[in-house]
């Protein structure tokens, strides 16, 4: 199998008047051709940095990384024929412009003969099933059919590596299935590499071959989500209780507690904790504790590892709190 | 064969740029209506402020000078800042991820822009001349030949301009409106701004013979109104087709160097979320 | 109170939006470079045409110097609307602001107000450069007075003027609501018309008829004549009356922009027009 993506030590650091930024902190990985290579973290850990130097748009500031064997630094020439980006969060295109207007400019962008381009277009509205609005202009198409265009987009050049940022973000379940069903094709039948950064979780366990989660600019752990799930998940004990602790030390300080997640329905004044656990006398610690703090157990279950309790067991704390660390 | 390769590659883009731009204007005609604007009631304005100072056989000038407002400002808001709207909603990294030499997408972005903008100039010559008839006697290859290169300059400073503002981000649209009132005033759209006429000391004439428009407004004006011939302008003619090569070159050099900086600072792309 | 508040609160934004996207000076020093610029090219334009005919006169002069600074403030706040309301549907602060119990009248008021008070200064600072820059160029000096109460009377007028200038948010604000692109399109046109038409470089009677009585209707016209009668003429008779008409022609225009702009809302919420984007 031909590795197609590879970084070594790749680092980027943002310097500004108030602060320093390292956005990426040394990361090594080798991704093939026909895999879904997933890169999961929360907002903020570095996953669109590392996209940005991969597709050419950013320089690291130390280490390197190649594309098919070409330099990211120094080969762009080569690399870009060969590449394609889309991101949930653009709104690319040329609002008076039909779909196929659009797809046919960014065609020619790569020099794409007619012939090419009729035929790319055909297969790619075909399975992204964009035929019926191919020809209406980009204003008039709904948020679902722009984001194919949008896909249909990093395909029209017949990439070898494509890179999808958060590719399904605010799309319906439809749609964003319907994407993902495409994602998988692309790299098996025409053996591309789809490198896909995103954090979400449901999506990576869905069609990732392998799975890189990020933190804080490093990659922790690279596996199939299988294996991470056997080697780095724990069974999570959920508790529903109220009111909401003040802090989750309360928790995260017990012995066998591995990390700590937790969300609240306001409304209710409730709160739900996941908290991924290494043994059973973890959870008579927990309820011991809850009782001692004056807080009521509404509910509890077990739930079977998902890639959440991966990350909570390897960083301590879930997404959302990690992403709050982060802003602050 | 790779440089056949190259030019072929070249040419799509800036075709294929230029044809996104014709399109979208003359996909939704009232494009045409809403560029006609300013420059139609621009220059009708100032025909009639001539008339008013009792020496009507200058709205001549004021309708000449809104057929080029018409251009002009296309340049500004349809070049100068395109590629920071582009950069807003994500088109601009398309660019920059594929092997199209930007070079290519302003030239095209250029050249569909004055086609984009000939309806407009048009009738602002239409109506102009309809409400003020002003006697002309031109040799009209000198006056295509002048009008193209002074477009040709125009445009070319717009080339440049967009790879400067890709620098400023969103305080360029800020900018657009100064510097473009302040070049109209200067270049002397509506009035000579160099040579004989100029209320302009010395000075500030060297400052202004500096811009394209200037030369161009002035050697059109020579064309149109007076004696036509390509020796009375040939100067003019010269000084454009200078122009319009450096300001290409240095737009070029510009945009690669921003590009440069973009990568190693981690500026090329900004992005509302 | 509520709706006090939502004016002052509006008009903080709308200053915020005007002023703060870079340093203030900075921002000032931009916003002015435009409209003098513009004051000055009618001013040469003027002095070309009429030193050709020999019919040059520093009043005349002055009369565009004075007129071509004031249209530069309605030329600004024309757009204003347009920006809040089109932005604000991209932004979805407009539908936001509009199902708010005070709704977007306070909030287009205020956004109006905001950029009424930032180009108060660009008046002044475009009327006094094009004077010094005029005097420099032609070797004539413009006759405008800039006494005491020269000044006073113009900030009058300019105060006066606030219904009329609301009265053309709200006008132009009607059509804002149903837009959903070219949204640029009837402000420009609406100001290229009030520079022809409002006696900004010319008297009323450089119009052939019938449009030469078009002046005569519009508040802004009275605006012009106001300012004039206090920087060059210093006729009292002539600024109360004409100042008069602008009280009088304000406010029946701001009725008529509230009415039609309320009616905007109701048709456009029907429509669906309320939070559809523009592009």
């Amino acid at each position: 199998m031909t590795t197609t993506v590879q970084a070594r030590g790749v680092a980027r650091s943002f310097h500004s008047k108030t602060s320093d930024v390292t956005a990426l902190d040394g990361v090594d990985l080798d991704v093939d051709e026909c895999e879904v290579f997933g890169v999961l973290g929360p907002n903020g850990a570095g996953k669109t940095t590392l996209i940005r130097i991969l597709s050419t748009l950013l320089l690291p500031t130390s280490g390197h990384a190649t594309i098919l064997g070409f330099d990211v630094a120094k080969e762009v020439d080569k690399i870009r024929p060969i590449i394609n980006m889309a991101s949930g969060a653009e709104r690319a295109g040329y609002e008076f412009i039909s779909a196929r207007g659009n797809l046919w400019f960014f065609s020619q962008l790569y020099g794409a003969s007619k012939e090419d381009f009729e035929a790319r277009v055909k297969s790619l509205s075909s399975r992204l099933e964009l035929e019926k609005y191919i020809d209406k202009k980009v204003y008039e198409l709904s948020t679902g059919y722009r984001q194919r265009m949008t896909i249909a987009r990093a395909f029209i050049n017949d990439p070898r590596v494509v890179f999808m940022d958060e590719p399904t973000i605010a799309l319906d379940v439809m749609t964003a299935r319907k994407i993902r069903e495409f994602l998988v094709g692309e790299a098996k039948e025409s053996k591309r590499t789809i490198f896909l950064a995103t954090h979400n979780m449901a999506e990576t366990e869905a069609i990732c071959d392998r799975v890189a989660i990020i933190d804080r600019g490093r990659i922790l752990v690279c596996e199939t989500p299988e294996n991470l799930k056997r080697i780095y998940g724990r069974p999570a004990h959920v508790v529903e209780i109220r009111p909401s602790p003040p802090s989750m030390s309360i928790f995260t300080s017990l012995p066998g507690i591995k990390g700590a997640t937790s969300t609240l329905d306001e409304e209710r004044g409730v709160a739900t904790v996941k908290l991924v656990v290494e043994d059973e006398d973890a959870i008579n610690r927990v309820n011991m504790a809850l009782s001692n703090a004056g807080i009521r157990v509404l509910s509890s279950w077990r739930q079977e590892p998902t890639l959440e309790e991966v990350f909570v067991s390897l960083v301590g704390r879930g997404f959302a709190e990690r992403e709050h660390e982060i802003a602050s | 064969m790779k440089l056949r390769l190259n030019l072929t590659l070249w040419y799509r883009t800036m075709y294929s740029r230029a044809w996104v731009r014709v399109r979208s204007t003359y996909g939704e005609p009232l494009w045409v209506a809403v560029n006609l604007a300013v420059p139609l009631l621009s220059s009708l304005a100032m025909a009639l402020l001539y008339s008013s100072t009792g020496l009507s056989k200058f709205a001549g000038f004021a309708i000449l000078g809104g057929v080029m407002l018409a251009f002009w400002g296309n340049v500004l808001w349809s070049m100068a800042s395109q590629f920071n709207w582009d950069k807003e909603v994500g088109i601009f990294e398309i660019y920059l991820i594929s092997p199209a030499p930007i070079s290519a997408v302003l030239v095209g972005m250029s050249l569909g822009g004055i086609l984009a903008t000939v309806p407009s100039a048009a009738l602002v010559t239409i109506i102009g001349w309809f409400f003020f008839p002003t006697p002309i006697n031109p040799s009209w290859t000198v006056v295509l030949l002048t009008f193209v290169l002074t477009l040709a300059s125009l445009y070319a400073l717009g080339m440049l301009l967009s790879s400067l503002y890709l620098a400023y981000g969103r305080e360029a649209e800020s900018l657009n409106n100064a510097i473009g009132e302040a070049i109209n005033l200067l270049s002397g759209l509506y009035f000579p701004a160099i040579g004989a006429g100029s209320p302009f000391p010395f000075a500030v004439q060297i400052v202004a013979s500096l811009i394209p428009l200037t030369i161009g407004m002035d050697a059109l004006r020579k064309a149109v109104f007076q004696t036509g011939n390509v020796s009375s302008v040939w100067f003019d003619l010269a000084l454009l087709a200078v122009m319009a090569m450096v300001l290409l070159f240095l737009g070029d050099k510009a945009l690669k160097a921003l590009e440069e900086r973009g990568r190693r600072q981690g500026t090329l792309v900004v992005r509302l979320k | 109170m509520r709706l006090l508040k939502s004016i002052v609160a509006s008009a903080w934004m709308g200053w915020q939006r005007e002023m703060e996207w870079t340093n203030p000076i900075l921002s000032l020093f931009i916003k002015t470079v435009a409209p003098t610029a513009a004051v000055l090219s009618a001013a040469i334009v003027y002095w070309f045409g009429s030193s050709s005919a020999g019919l040059f006169t520093p009043e005349r002069l002055a009369y565009i110097i004075v007129g071509a600074s004031i249209y530069g403030q309605v030329a600004a706040y024309a757009y204003v609307p347009t920006s809040a309301i089109a932005e604000g549907k991209w932004s979805n602060l407009y539908p936001q602001v509009y199902i708010t119990p005070t709704s977007s009248i306070p909030y287009l008021a205020g956004r109006c107000l905001a950029s009424f008070a930032d180009s108060a200064p660009v008046i002044v600072i475009s009327l006094f450069v094009s004077y010094y820059v005029s005097s420099a160029l032609f070797g004539a000096v413009p006759l405008i007075y800039f006494s005491f109460d020269s000044v006073v009377m113009l900030a009058g007028t300019l105060i006066v003027s606030l219904p009329a200038a609301l009265a053309l948010g709200y006008l132009l604000g009607s059509y804002s609501v149903f837009v959903s692109r070219f949204e640029w399109a009837l402000p420009s046109y609406v100001s290229g018309l009030l520079m022809i038409f409002s006696e900004a470089l010319f008297p009323a009677n450089v119009l052939p008829y019938p449009f030469s009585l078009i002046p005569g209707v519009l508040p802004f016209t009275y605006l012009m004549r106001a300012s004039r009668a206090a920087l060059i003429y210093q006729s009292w008779s002539l600024y109360l009356t004409s100042m008069g008409y602008l009280a009088l022609g304000g406010t029946l225009f701001l009725a008529t922009g509230v009415i039609a702009f309320n009616l905007a809302e109701k048709l456009a919420r029907k429509r669906g027009f309320i939070d559809k984007k523009v592009m």
